[in-house]
Protein backbone atom coordinates (compact mmCIF):
# COMPACT_ATOMS: atom_id res chain seq x y z
CA UNK A 1 0.00 0.00 0.00
CA UNK A 2 1.30 3.96 -1.13
CA UNK A 3 0.31 5.96 1.75
CA UNK A 4 -0.01 9.47 0.43
CA UNK A 5 -0.28 12.41 3.27
CA UNK A 6 -1.09 16.26 1.87
CA UNK A 7 -2.43 19.22 4.00
CA UNK A 8 -4.63 20.75 1.41
CA UNK A 9 -7.64 19.66 -0.79
CA UNK A 10 -6.09 21.34 -3.42
CA UNK A 11 -3.21 19.52 -3.63
CA UNK A 12 -4.92 16.25 -2.73
CA UNK A 13 -6.81 16.62 -6.35
CA UNK A 14 -4.74 16.52 -9.14
CA UNK A 15 -3.14 13.47 -7.82
CA UNK A 16 -6.79 11.82 -7.08
CA UNK A 17 -7.58 12.58 -10.59
CA UNK A 18 -3.89 10.90 -11.66
CA UNK A 19 -4.09 7.43 -9.66
CA UNK A 20 -8.15 7.49 -9.88
CA UNK A 21 -8.55 7.64 -6.47
CA UNK A 22 -12.41 7.23 -4.74
CA UNK A 23 -13.82 8.97 -1.75
CA UNK A 24 -13.60 6.71 1.23
CA UNK A 25 -15.83 7.61 4.22
CA UNK A 26 -14.50 5.45 6.96
CA UNK A 27 -13.00 7.99 8.88
CA UNK A 28 -13.61 11.31 9.84
CA UNK A 29 -10.60 12.52 7.47
CA UNK A 30 -10.76 13.72 3.66
CA UNK A 31 -9.54 10.34 2.45
CA UNK A 32 -9.42 8.51 -1.24
CA UNK A 33 -8.26 5.26 -2.06
CA UNK A 34 -7.49 2.93 -4.63
CA UNK A 35 -6.39 -0.85 -4.61
CA UNK A 36 -3.02 -0.09 -3.68
CA UNK A 37 -3.05 3.68 -2.53
CA UNK A 38 -4.63 5.75 0.13
CA UNK A 39 -4.86 9.58 -0.17
CA UNK A 40 -5.07 11.35 3.09
CA UNK A 41 -5.95 15.17 3.27
CA UNK A 42 -4.83 15.89 7.11
CA UNK A 43 -5.70 19.87 6.78
CA UNK A 44 -2.75 22.32 7.61
CA UNK A 45 -0.35 22.30 10.45
CA UNK A 46 1.18 20.02 12.79
CA UNK A 47 -1.72 18.90 15.24
CA UNK A 48 -3.81 18.11 12.04
CA UNK A 49 -1.61 16.30 10.58
CA UNK A 50 -0.58 14.40 13.81
CA UNK A 51 -4.13 13.47 14.34
CA UNK A 52 -5.65 12.99 11.11
CA UNK A 53 -2.22 10.38 10.43
CA UNK A 54 -2.16 8.44 13.02
CA UNK A 55 -6.19 7.91 13.37
CA UNK A 56 -5.22 6.77 9.69
CA UNK A 57 -2.07 4.24 10.22
CA UNK A 58 -4.41 2.70 13.28
CA UNK A 59 -7.06 2.51 11.42
CA UNK A 60 -5.11 0.41 8.41
CA UNK A 61 -1.67 -0.79 9.96
CA UNK A 62 1.06 -0.59 7.17
CA UNK A 63 3.17 -3.85 6.80
CA UNK A 64 6.96 -3.88 5.78
CA UNK A 65 6.44 -2.95 1.86
CA UNK A 66 4.40 -0.38 2.07
CA UNK A 67 5.68 3.01 1.76
CA UNK A 68 4.45 6.94 2.86
CA UNK A 69 5.10 9.83 1.12
CA UNK A 70 4.19 13.48 2.18
CA UNK A 71 3.43 15.39 -1.07
CA UNK A 72 2.95 19.40 -0.73
CA UNK A 73 4.01 22.59 -1.42
CA UNK A 74 6.25 24.94 0.69
CA UNK A 75 7.42 28.15 0.98
CA UNK A 76 11.23 28.51 0.34
CA UNK A 77 13.99 31.03 -0.10
CA UNK A 78 15.05 32.87 -3.24
CA UNK A 79 17.64 30.33 -4.61
CA UNK A 80 15.52 27.58 -4.64
CA UNK A 81 13.19 28.00 -7.96
CA UNK A 82 9.33 28.12 -7.52
CA UNK A 83 8.01 24.93 -9.23
CA UNK A 84 10.84 22.93 -8.03
CA UNK A 85 10.77 19.60 -6.43
CA UNK A 86 12.67 18.89 -3.54
CA UNK A 87 13.49 15.36 -1.21
CA UNK A 88 13.80 16.09 2.40
CA UNK A 89 16.58 14.78 3.99
CA UNK A 90 16.81 16.80 7.64
CA UNK A 91 13.49 18.24 9.11
CA UNK A 92 13.99 20.74 11.69
CA UNK A 93 11.48 21.81 14.31
CA UNK A 94 12.66 24.27 17.39
CA UNK A 95 15.50 22.26 19.00
CA UNK A 96 14.51 18.25 17.63
CA UNK A 97 15.58 17.45 13.94
CA UNK A 98 14.24 14.25 12.01
CA UNK A 99 15.79 12.28 9.55
CA UNK A 100 14.13 10.10 7.02
CA UNK A 101 16.46 7.87 5.14
CA UNK A 102 17.12 8.04 1.74
CA UNK A 103 18.49 4.93 0.65
CA UNK A 104 17.34 5.42 -3.37
CA UNK A 105 19.05 7.22 -6.57
CA UNK A 106 17.31 9.90 -7.55
CA UNK A 107 17.65 13.12 -9.23
CA UNK A 108 15.83 15.38 -6.78
CA UNK A 109 16.92 18.49 -5.29
CA UNK A 110 18.00 17.48 -1.45
CA UNK A 111 17.62 19.74 1.37
CA UNK A 112 16.81 20.33 5.28
CA UNK A 113 13.46 22.00 5.46
CA UNK A 114 11.74 23.89 8.91
CA UNK A 115 8.64 22.85 9.96
CA UNK A 116 7.17 26.07 11.13
CA UNK A 117 3.22 27.10 12.67
CA UNK A 118 2.08 29.87 10.56
CA UNK A 119 2.45 30.76 7.17
CA UNK A 120 5.71 32.57 6.56
CA UNK A 121 6.43 35.68 5.25
CA UNK A 122 10.15 35.80 5.77
CA UNK A 123 12.62 33.33 4.27
CA UNK A 124 15.22 31.63 6.47
CA UNK A 125 17.74 29.27 6.04
CA UNK A 126 15.50 26.45 4.58
CA UNK A 127 12.34 25.49 2.89
CA UNK A 128 9.15 25.81 5.22
CA UNK A 129 6.03 23.74 5.62
CA UNK A 130 3.70 23.14 8.40
CA UNK A 131 3.10 19.61 8.85
CA UNK A 132 6.36 17.60 7.95
CA UNK A 133 7.32 16.66 11.82
CA UNK A 134 4.21 16.16 12.71
CA UNK A 135 4.18 13.69 9.91
CA UNK A 136 7.84 12.20 10.82
CA UNK A 137 6.52 11.70 14.25
CA UNK A 138 3.47 9.93 13.42
CA UNK A 139 4.43 7.23 11.22
CA UNK A 140 8.02 6.47 12.11
CA UNK A 141 6.10 5.06 15.12
CA UNK A 142 4.55 2.89 11.70
CA UNK A 143 7.29 2.63 9.27
CA UNK A 144 10.60 2.78 9.33
CA UNK A 145 12.62 5.52 8.17
CA UNK A 146 13.38 3.91 4.90
CA UNK A 147 9.39 3.31 4.17
CA UNK A 148 9.03 7.02 4.16
CA UNK A 149 10.07 10.23 1.72
CA UNK A 150 8.40 14.09 2.49
CA UNK A 151 8.40 15.83 -1.59
CA UNK A 152 7.95 19.18 -1.48
CA UNK A 153 7.34 21.37 -4.62
CA UNK A 154 8.22 25.40 -3.82
CA UNK A 155 5.14 27.23 -4.47
CA UNK A 156 6.76 30.52 -2.89
CA UNK A 157 9.27 33.44 -1.72
CA UNK A 158 7.61 33.67 1.35
CA UNK A 159 4.41 35.10 -0.19
CA UNK A 160 1.97 32.84 0.86
CA UNK A 161 -0.92 35.46 0.48
CA UNK A 162 0.13 34.75 -3.41
CA UNK A 163 -0.48 31.28 -3.31
CA UNK A 164 -3.87 30.20 -5.41
CA UNK A 165 -5.96 27.20 -4.76
CA UNK A 166 -5.54 26.98 -9.19
CA UNK A 167 -1.82 27.46 -8.54
CA UNK A 168 -0.87 24.90 -6.02
CA UNK A 169 -3.16 22.05 -8.15
CA UNK A 170 -1.23 22.93 -11.02
CA UNK A 171 2.02 22.47 -9.11
CA UNK A 172 1.10 19.25 -8.16
CA UNK A 173 0.22 18.28 -11.66
CA UNK A 174 3.16 18.87 -13.25
CA UNK A 175 4.63 16.61 -10.28
CA UNK A 176 2.58 13.79 -10.97
CA UNK A 177 6.13 11.90 -12.72
CA UNK A 178 7.97 12.95 -9.97
CA UNK A 179 6.11 11.69 -8.00
CA UNK A 180 5.66 8.08 -10.10
CA UNK A 181 9.29 8.09 -9.92
CA UNK A 182 10.19 8.56 -6.38
CA UNK A 183 7.12 5.65 -5.34
CA UNK A 184 8.95 3.07 -7.64
CA UNK A 185 12.54 4.58 -6.30
CA UNK A 186 11.40 3.76 -2.85
CA UNK A 187 9.00 0.73 -3.40
CA UNK A 188 12.15 -1.03 -4.83
CA UNK A 189 14.03 -0.95 -1.91
CA UNK A 190 11.35 -2.73 0.37
CA UNK A 191 11.81 -6.07 1.45
CA UNK A 192 9.47 -9.19 1.54
CA UNK A 193 6.76 -8.44 4.19
CA UNK A 194 6.21 -12.07 5.11
CA UNK A 195 8.99 -14.52 5.20
CA UNK A 196 6.64 -17.51 5.19
CA UNK A 197 3.38 -17.58 2.94
CA UNK A 198 0.33 -16.98 5.01
CA UNK A 199 -0.80 -20.82 5.07
CA UNK A 200 3.13 -21.85 6.00
CA UNK A 201 2.27 -19.06 8.96
CA UNK A 202 -0.66 -20.89 9.90
CA UNK A 203 1.35 -24.49 10.04
CA UNK A 204 3.69 -23.40 11.94
CA UNK A 205 1.75 -21.56 14.02
CA UNK A 206 -0.46 -24.77 14.60
CA UNK A 207 2.06 -26.92 15.05
CA UNK A 208 3.82 -24.62 17.83
CA UNK A 209 0.60 -24.72 19.64
CA UNK A 210 1.59 -28.69 20.82
CA UNK A 211 4.97 -27.21 22.02
CA UNK A 212 6.28 -24.77 24.97
CA UNK A 213 7.15 -21.69 24.04
CA UNK A 214 10.77 -22.28 23.98
CA UNK A 215 10.11 -25.39 22.28
CA UNK A 216 7.86 -23.24 19.58
CA UNK A 217 10.74 -20.57 19.34
CA UNK A 218 14.15 -23.22 18.30
CA UNK A 219 10.75 -24.93 16.15
CA UNK A 220 10.67 -21.40 14.58
CA UNK A 221 14.54 -21.00 14.09
CA UNK A 222 15.37 -24.35 12.71
CA UNK A 223 12.21 -23.54 10.43
CA UNK A 224 13.82 -20.23 9.19
CA UNK A 225 17.49 -22.02 9.25
CA UNK A 226 16.22 -24.59 7.03
CA UNK A 227 13.80 -22.10 5.19
CA UNK A 228 17.08 -19.84 4.03
CA UNK A 229 18.98 -22.76 3.39
CA UNK A 230 16.46 -24.00 0.94
CA UNK A 231 14.75 -21.28 -1.01
CA UNK A 232 11.00 -21.99 -1.34
CA UNK A 233 11.04 -24.97 0.14
CA UNK A 234 8.95 -25.85 3.25
CA UNK A 235 8.91 -28.69 4.76
CA UNK A 236 6.04 -30.85 6.07
CA UNK A 237 4.95 -30.83 9.46
CA UNK A 238 2.10 -33.56 9.68
CA UNK A 239 4.36 -35.76 12.10
CA UNK A 240 1.81 -37.28 14.92
CA UNK A 241 2.66 -35.51 18.06
CA UNK A 242 2.94 -38.11 20.87
CA UNK A 243 0.89 -36.51 24.33
CA UNK A 244 3.90 -37.76 26.21
CA UNK A 245 6.00 -34.92 27.13
CA UNK A 246 9.35 -36.71 26.88
CA UNK A 247 8.40 -38.09 23.41
CA UNK A 248 7.37 -34.86 22.27
CA UNK A 249 10.85 -33.33 23.00
CA UNK A 250 12.37 -36.10 21.39
CA UNK A 251 10.60 -35.51 18.48
CA UNK A 252 11.71 -31.73 18.39
CA UNK A 253 14.78 -32.21 18.79
CA UNK A 254 14.94 -35.13 15.76
CA UNK A 255 12.97 -32.84 13.91
CA UNK A 256 15.63 -29.93 14.58
CA UNK A 257 18.25 -32.09 14.09
CA UNK A 258 16.67 -32.96 10.17
CA UNK A 259 15.92 -28.98 9.96
CA UNK A 260 19.62 -27.78 10.37
CA UNK A 261 21.40 -30.49 8.80
CA UNK B 1 1.71 3.98 -11.45
CA UNK B 2 3.67 4.75 -14.93
CA UNK B 3 7.44 4.65 -14.09
CA UNK B 4 8.42 1.11 -12.67
CA UNK B 5 12.52 1.67 -13.75
CA UNK B 6 14.63 0.54 -10.85
CA UNK B 7 16.65 2.11 -9.51
CA UNK B 8 20.29 2.32 -9.48
CA UNK B 9 22.46 1.16 -6.69
CA UNK B 10 23.43 4.34 -4.49
CA UNK B 11 26.52 5.43 -4.68
CA UNK B 12 28.53 4.25 -0.85
CA UNK B 13 28.38 7.42 1.07
CA UNK B 14 26.17 9.42 -0.70
CA UNK B 15 25.05 11.50 2.32
CA UNK B 16 27.50 12.80 4.74
CA UNK B 17 25.94 13.74 8.28
CA UNK B 18 29.04 16.31 10.69
CA UNK B 19 28.62 17.42 13.46
CA UNK B 20 29.15 21.20 13.47
CA UNK B 21 31.96 20.91 15.95
CA UNK B 22 33.67 19.08 13.38
CA UNK B 23 32.87 20.57 9.81
CA UNK B 24 36.37 22.32 9.96
CA UNK B 25 38.50 19.42 11.23
CA UNK B 26 41.20 18.71 8.28
CA UNK B 27 39.99 14.91 7.99
CA UNK B 28 36.34 16.48 7.46
CA UNK B 29 37.34 18.72 4.94
CA UNK B 30 39.54 16.21 3.22
CA UNK B 31 36.67 13.45 3.49
CA UNK B 32 34.16 16.30 1.98
CA UNK B 33 36.61 17.18 -0.84
CA UNK B 34 36.74 13.25 -1.77
CA UNK B 35 33.02 12.83 -1.32
CA UNK B 36 32.55 16.60 -3.27
CA UNK B 37 29.23 14.87 -4.84
CA UNK B 38 27.70 13.85 -1.32
CA UNK B 39 24.38 15.43 0.24
CA UNK B 40 25.92 17.19 3.32
CA UNK B 41 23.73 17.15 6.59
CA UNK B 42 25.06 19.15 9.80
CA UNK B 43 24.13 18.21 12.82
CA UNK B 44 24.86 18.62 16.60
CA UNK B 45 25.41 14.86 17.85
CA UNK B 46 25.97 12.01 15.95
CA UNK B 47 23.76 10.03 17.49
CA UNK B 48 20.36 11.93 16.40
CA UNK B 49 21.24 10.23 13.18
CA UNK B 50 23.20 6.88 14.18
CA UNK B 51 20.54 5.73 17.64
CA UNK B 52 17.58 7.13 15.49
CA UNK B 53 14.83 4.52 16.76
CA UNK B 54 12.93 2.50 13.03
CA UNK B 55 16.08 2.28 11.72
CA UNK B 56 16.48 -0.82 9.62
CA UNK B 57 19.95 -2.20 9.23
CA UNK B 58 19.40 -4.33 6.30
CA UNK B 59 18.10 -1.69 4.48
CA UNK B 60 20.71 0.73 5.15
CA UNK B 61 23.44 -2.21 4.62
CA UNK B 62 22.77 -1.59 0.90
CA UNK B 63 23.42 2.69 1.08
CA UNK B 64 25.42 3.18 3.84
CA UNK B 65 26.37 7.08 5.30
CA UNK B 66 28.83 8.14 6.56
CA UNK B 67 28.78 10.45 9.69
CA UNK B 68 31.23 12.44 11.47
CA UNK B 69 31.94 13.61 14.80
CA UNK B 70 34.16 13.96 18.02
CA UNK B 71 34.31 11.20 20.40
CA UNK B 72 33.64 12.34 23.69
CA UNK B 73 34.55 10.15 26.71
CA UNK B 74 36.61 6.87 26.27
CA UNK B 75 38.15 5.90 23.70
CA UNK B 76 39.61 2.81 25.22
CA UNK B 77 38.32 -0.43 26.28
CA UNK B 78 39.42 -3.26 28.01
CA UNK B 79 39.44 -6.19 25.63
CA UNK B 80 36.52 -9.06 25.43
CA UNK B 81 36.12 -12.75 26.88
CA UNK B 82 35.25 -13.55 22.84
CA UNK B 83 39.05 -12.01 21.67
CA UNK B 84 42.18 -13.15 22.59
CA UNK B 85 44.78 -10.91 23.96
CA UNK B 86 47.52 -12.88 23.92
CA UNK B 87 48.87 -13.14 26.81
CA UNK B 88 49.97 -9.13 26.84
CA UNK B 89 49.85 -6.97 30.71
CA UNK B 90 46.75 -5.01 29.06
CA UNK B 91 44.92 -5.14 26.39
CA UNK B 92 42.32 -2.35 24.93
CA UNK B 93 40.39 -2.10 21.47
CA UNK B 94 39.70 1.75 20.16
CA UNK B 95 36.64 2.63 19.03
CA UNK B 96 37.29 5.56 16.87
CA UNK B 97 35.02 4.08 13.99
CA UNK B 98 31.42 2.40 14.46
CA UNK B 99 29.95 0.02 12.04
CA UNK B 100 32.01 -1.09 9.10
CA UNK B 101 31.88 -1.18 5.37
CA UNK B 102 31.97 -4.34 5.12
CA UNK B 103 28.52 -6.34 5.54
CA UNK B 104 29.30 -9.64 7.17
CA UNK B 105 25.64 -11.87 7.99
CA UNK B 106 27.71 -13.58 10.96
CA UNK B 107 29.08 -10.01 12.62
CA UNK B 108 28.03 -8.96 15.96
CA UNK B 109 27.98 -5.42 15.09
CA UNK B 110 24.46 -5.73 13.27
CA UNK B 111 23.50 -6.79 17.26
CA UNK B 112 25.21 -4.03 18.48
CA UNK B 113 24.27 -1.08 16.93
CA UNK B 114 20.98 -0.01 15.70
CA UNK B 115 22.39 1.38 12.03
CA UNK B 116 24.53 0.34 9.65
CA UNK B 117 26.10 3.26 8.73
CA UNK B 118 29.42 4.23 9.99
CA UNK B 119 30.47 6.31 12.38
CA UNK B 120 33.89 8.13 11.82
CA UNK B 121 35.60 10.09 15.00
CA UNK B 122 37.81 12.50 13.54
CA UNK B 123 39.68 13.68 16.63
CA UNK B 124 42.08 10.12 16.73
CA UNK B 125 44.65 12.76 18.61
CA UNK B 126 42.22 12.04 21.70
CA UNK B 127 42.85 8.82 21.66
CA UNK B 128 46.33 8.74 22.10
CA UNK B 129 46.12 11.05 25.14
CA UNK B 130 43.94 8.88 27.04
CA UNK B 131 46.32 5.83 26.04
CA UNK B 132 49.87 7.77 26.95
CA UNK B 133 49.33 6.99 30.76
CA UNK B 134 49.16 3.14 30.34
CA UNK B 135 52.28 2.94 27.89
CA UNK B 136 54.35 2.16 31.23
CA UNK B 137 53.38 -1.61 30.83
CA UNK B 138 53.42 -3.57 28.15
CA UNK B 139 50.07 -2.94 26.14
CA UNK B 140 47.71 -4.16 23.35
CA UNK B 141 45.79 -2.22 21.32
CA UNK B 142 43.09 -3.73 18.98
CA UNK B 143 42.64 -0.58 16.18
CA UNK B 144 40.39 -2.51 14.02
CA UNK B 145 37.78 -4.07 16.59
CA UNK B 146 34.55 -2.73 16.00
CA UNK B 147 35.22 -2.00 12.64
CA UNK B 148 37.44 -2.80 9.75
CA UNK B 149 39.91 0.09 9.98
CA UNK B 150 42.23 -0.83 6.50
CA UNK B 151 39.24 -1.15 4.91
CA UNK B 152 38.53 2.66 4.91
CA UNK B 153 41.82 3.62 5.14
CA UNK B 154 41.78 5.71 2.41
CA UNK B 155 39.70 7.47 3.66
CA UNK B 156 40.64 7.84 7.29
CA UNK B 157 44.13 7.47 7.20
CA UNK B 158 43.68 6.20 11.19
CA UNK B 159 46.16 3.34 10.48
CA UNK B 160 48.95 5.43 8.99
CA UNK B 161 48.74 7.65 12.40
CA UNK B 162 48.39 4.63 14.80
CA UNK B 163 51.93 3.71 13.31
CA UNK B 164 53.39 6.88 13.64
CA UNK B 165 52.05 7.00 17.28
CA UNK B 166 53.08 2.86 17.93
CA UNK B 167 56.74 4.29 16.45
CA UNK B 168 57.21 6.16 19.43
CA UNK B 169 56.16 3.92 22.60
CA UNK B 170 58.05 0.42 22.76
CA UNK B 171 55.52 -1.15 25.14
CA UNK B 172 52.82 -0.31 22.36
CA UNK B 173 51.94 -3.45 20.27
CA UNK B 174 49.12 -3.21 17.79
CA UNK B 175 46.79 -5.66 16.31
CA UNK B 176 45.39 -4.89 13.31
CA UNK B 177 42.74 -6.84 12.14
CA UNK B 178 41.18 -6.86 8.43
CA UNK B 179 39.06 -8.51 5.51
CA UNK B 180 40.75 -5.71 3.28
CA UNK B 181 43.34 -6.17 0.33
CA UNK B 182 43.67 -2.37 0.51
CA UNK B 183 47.40 -2.54 1.95
CA UNK B 184 48.23 0.95 -0.06
CA UNK B 185 49.27 2.78 2.91
CA UNK B 186 51.75 0.25 4.33
CA UNK B 187 54.01 0.62 1.54
CA UNK B 188 55.91 3.69 2.41
CA UNK B 189 55.74 3.06 5.70
CA UNK B 190 58.61 0.85 7.60
CA UNK B 191 57.34 -2.37 9.39
CA UNK B 192 57.10 -2.23 13.23
CA UNK B 193 57.89 -5.19 14.35
CA UNK B 194 55.58 -4.83 17.65
CA UNK B 195 52.42 -4.37 15.02
CA UNK B 196 51.13 -7.32 13.94
CA UNK B 197 48.27 -7.25 10.90
CA UNK B 198 45.62 -10.28 10.99
CA UNK B 199 43.75 -11.10 8.35
CA UNK B 200 40.38 -13.27 8.58
CA UNK B 201 40.53 -15.57 6.39
CA UNK B 202 37.65 -17.33 4.69
CA UNK B 203 36.68 -20.62 1.70
CA UNK B 204 35.33 -18.36 -1.04
CA UNK B 205 31.90 -20.51 -1.04
CA UNK B 206 31.56 -18.51 2.83
CA UNK B 207 32.85 -15.25 1.45
CA UNK B 208 30.10 -15.61 -1.36
CA UNK B 209 27.78 -16.48 0.81
CA UNK B 210 28.09 -14.75 4.09
CA UNK B 211 30.76 -11.76 4.19
CA UNK B 212 28.89 -9.44 1.55
CA UNK B 213 31.28 -6.59 -0.14
CA UNK B 214 34.56 -7.72 1.25
CA UNK B 215 37.59 -8.46 -1.19
CA UNK B 216 37.83 -12.25 -2.20
CA UNK B 217 40.13 -14.66 -0.73
CA UNK B 218 42.22 -14.49 -3.70
CA UNK B 219 42.59 -10.85 -3.27
CA UNK B 220 43.08 -11.20 0.70
CA UNK B 221 45.81 -13.68 0.35
CA UNK B 222 47.54 -11.68 -2.34
CA UNK B 223 47.87 -8.56 0.54
CA UNK B 224 48.67 -11.03 2.79
CA UNK B 225 51.89 -12.41 0.78
CA UNK B 226 52.34 -8.39 0.09
CA UNK B 227 52.69 -7.33 3.55
CA UNK B 228 55.10 -10.43 4.53
CA UNK B 229 57.38 -9.39 1.37
CA UNK B 230 57.24 -5.99 2.80
CA UNK B 231 58.27 -6.96 6.41
CA UNK B 232 55.16 -6.75 8.36
CA UNK B 233 54.27 -8.97 11.06
CA UNK B 234 51.50 -11.33 10.06
CA UNK B 235 48.86 -13.49 11.95
CA UNK B 236 46.05 -15.52 9.71
CA UNK B 237 42.78 -16.12 11.67
CA UNK B 238 40.20 -18.56 10.83
CA UNK B 239 37.66 -17.25 12.57
CA UNK B 240 34.55 -17.09 12.54
CA UNK B 241 34.25 -21.02 11.27
CA UNK B 242 30.82 -21.10 10.01
CA UNK B 243 29.97 -24.68 10.25
CA UNK B 244 28.17 -25.75 7.20
CA UNK B 245 27.01 -29.10 5.25
CA UNK B 246 30.71 -28.33 3.59
CA UNK B 247 32.83 -27.29 6.30
CA UNK B 248 34.97 -30.71 6.19
CA UNK B 249 36.01 -30.17 2.41
CA UNK B 250 35.80 -26.25 2.09
CA UNK B 251 37.71 -25.61 5.41
CA UNK B 252 40.72 -27.92 4.91
CA UNK B 253 40.76 -27.00 1.49
CA UNK B 254 41.40 -23.22 2.64
CA UNK B 255 44.24 -23.93 4.71
CA UNK B 256 46.06 -26.26 1.88
CA UNK B 257 45.06 -22.80 -0.52
CA UNK B 258 46.66 -20.51 2.45
CA UNK B 259 49.87 -22.47 2.83
CA UNK B 260 50.34 -23.33 -1.63
CA UNK B 261 50.63 -18.98 -1.52
CA UNK B 262 51.86 -18.29 2.09
CA UNK B 263 54.89 -19.64 3.42
CA UNK B 264 53.90 -20.89 7.18
CA UNK B 265 57.33 -20.01 8.08
CA UNK B 266 56.50 -16.25 7.57
CA UNK B 267 53.32 -16.13 9.63
CA UNK B 268 53.04 -15.29 13.60
CA UNK B 269 50.04 -17.02 14.27
CA UNK B 270 47.00 -18.85 13.05
CA UNK B 271 44.04 -18.22 15.02
CA UNK B 272 41.43 -20.78 14.28
CA UNK B 273 37.70 -20.40 15.90
CA UNK B 274 33.89 -21.45 15.31
CA UNK B 275 31.37 -18.73 15.40
CA UNK B 276 30.19 -18.19 18.96
CA UNK B 277 28.76 -14.84 19.80
CA UNK B 278 26.61 -13.06 23.09
CA UNK B 279 23.08 -14.22 23.11
CA UNK B 280 21.80 -10.70 23.43
CA UNK B 281 23.21 -10.14 19.76
CA UNK B 282 22.11 -12.94 18.25
CA UNK B 283 18.37 -12.06 19.61
CA UNK B 284 19.46 -8.82 17.51
CA UNK B 285 20.35 -11.09 14.60
CA UNK B 286 17.64 -12.73 14.13
CA UNK B 287 15.18 -9.83 14.67
CA UNK B 288 17.21 -8.62 11.15
CA UNK B 289 16.48 -11.82 9.36
CA UNK B 290 19.20 -11.70 6.92
CA UNK B 291 20.76 -15.00 7.10
CA UNK B 292 20.82 -18.85 8.24
CA UNK B 293 23.79 -17.97 10.48
CA UNK B 294 21.33 -16.36 13.38
CA UNK B 295 19.08 -19.68 13.59
CA UNK B 296 21.62 -22.44 13.80
CA UNK B 297 20.38 -24.05 16.83
CA UNK B 298 23.43 -23.04 19.10
CA UNK B 299 24.04 -23.63 22.54
CA UNK B 300 23.58 -20.87 24.87
CA UNK B 301 25.64 -21.04 28.19
CA UNK B 302 26.61 -18.03 30.80
CA UNK B 303 25.10 -15.68 27.75
CA UNK B 304 27.43 -17.06 25.09
CA UNK B 305 26.04 -18.92 22.02
CA UNK B 306 28.42 -21.50 20.35
CA UNK B 307 27.96 -24.70 18.45
CA UNK B 308 27.26 -27.64 20.76
CA UNK B 309 30.40 -29.54 22.21
CA UNK B 310 30.56 -32.01 19.59
CA UNK B 311 30.96 -29.77 16.29
CA UNK B 312 33.20 -27.28 17.95
CA UNK B 313 35.41 -29.90 18.89
CA UNK B 314 34.86 -31.61 15.45
CA UNK B 315 35.77 -28.28 13.97
CA UNK B 316 38.65 -27.86 16.07
CA UNK B 317 40.35 -30.95 15.27
CA UNK B 318 39.64 -31.12 11.68
CA UNK B 319 41.57 -27.39 11.68
CA UNK B 320 44.27 -28.32 13.56
CA UNK B 321 44.80 -31.85 11.72
CA UNK B 322 45.10 -30.03 8.81
CA UNK B 323 47.21 -26.84 9.85
CA UNK B 324 49.52 -28.89 11.76
CA UNK B 325 50.53 -30.25 8.71
CA UNK B 326 52.61 -26.78 7.80
CA UNK B 327 52.61 -24.94 11.87
CA UNK B 328 54.02 -26.53 14.73
CA UNK B 329 51.33 -26.21 17.09
CA UNK B 330 52.63 -23.31 19.46
CA UNK B 331 52.09 -21.29 16.48
CA UNK B 332 48.71 -22.33 16.60
CA UNK B 333 45.90 -20.46 18.43
CA UNK B 334 42.44 -21.63 19.30
CA UNK B 335 38.97 -20.34 20.86
CA UNK B 336 37.20 -22.96 22.52
CA UNK B 337 34.55 -22.43 25.23
CA UNK B 338 36.48 -23.13 28.27
CA UNK B 339 33.95 -25.94 29.98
Amino acid sequence: MIYLITALDAEARPLCEYYRLKRDTSLPYTLYRSEEMVLLVSGMGRTNALMALSALLGWRIPEDKDILINIGICGAPLEYRIGEALLIHQILDGDRRYYPDILYSHLLRETSMRCVDTPQSLCGDYPVDMESSAIFQAASRFFKLHQMAFLKIVSDHCTPELVTKEGVMELLRSHVDTLDTLISRLRAIQKESSFFSADERDTIDVFKTRFTKSQGDALEDALTYFRFRNKGKFPPLNLLIPNSKRERSLLLEELIATLTA
Amino acid sequence: MKNSSQPSPPKLFSHLYIERDVLDHPQSQMIRRKFADSQVILIDHYKEVFNRPSQSFAAQSHSKKLILARKEGKFLHEGSQYSDGFGHEQFFYASSVKGCLYDCDYCYLQGLYPSANTVLFVNLEDVFEQLRPYLGKVTLVATSYDTDTLAIESLTHQTSMWLDFADQYENLYLEIRTKSANIKSLRSIFPNPRVTLAWTLSPQEIVDRYEHATPSLEKRLGAVAEAITLGWKVRLCIDPVIYTEKFAILYPELIEQIFRTIDPEAIEHLTLGSFRMSQSHLRSLKKLRRSDVAFYPYIVRDEMATYPEAIETHILETLLAKATQYLPKERIRTWQRQS
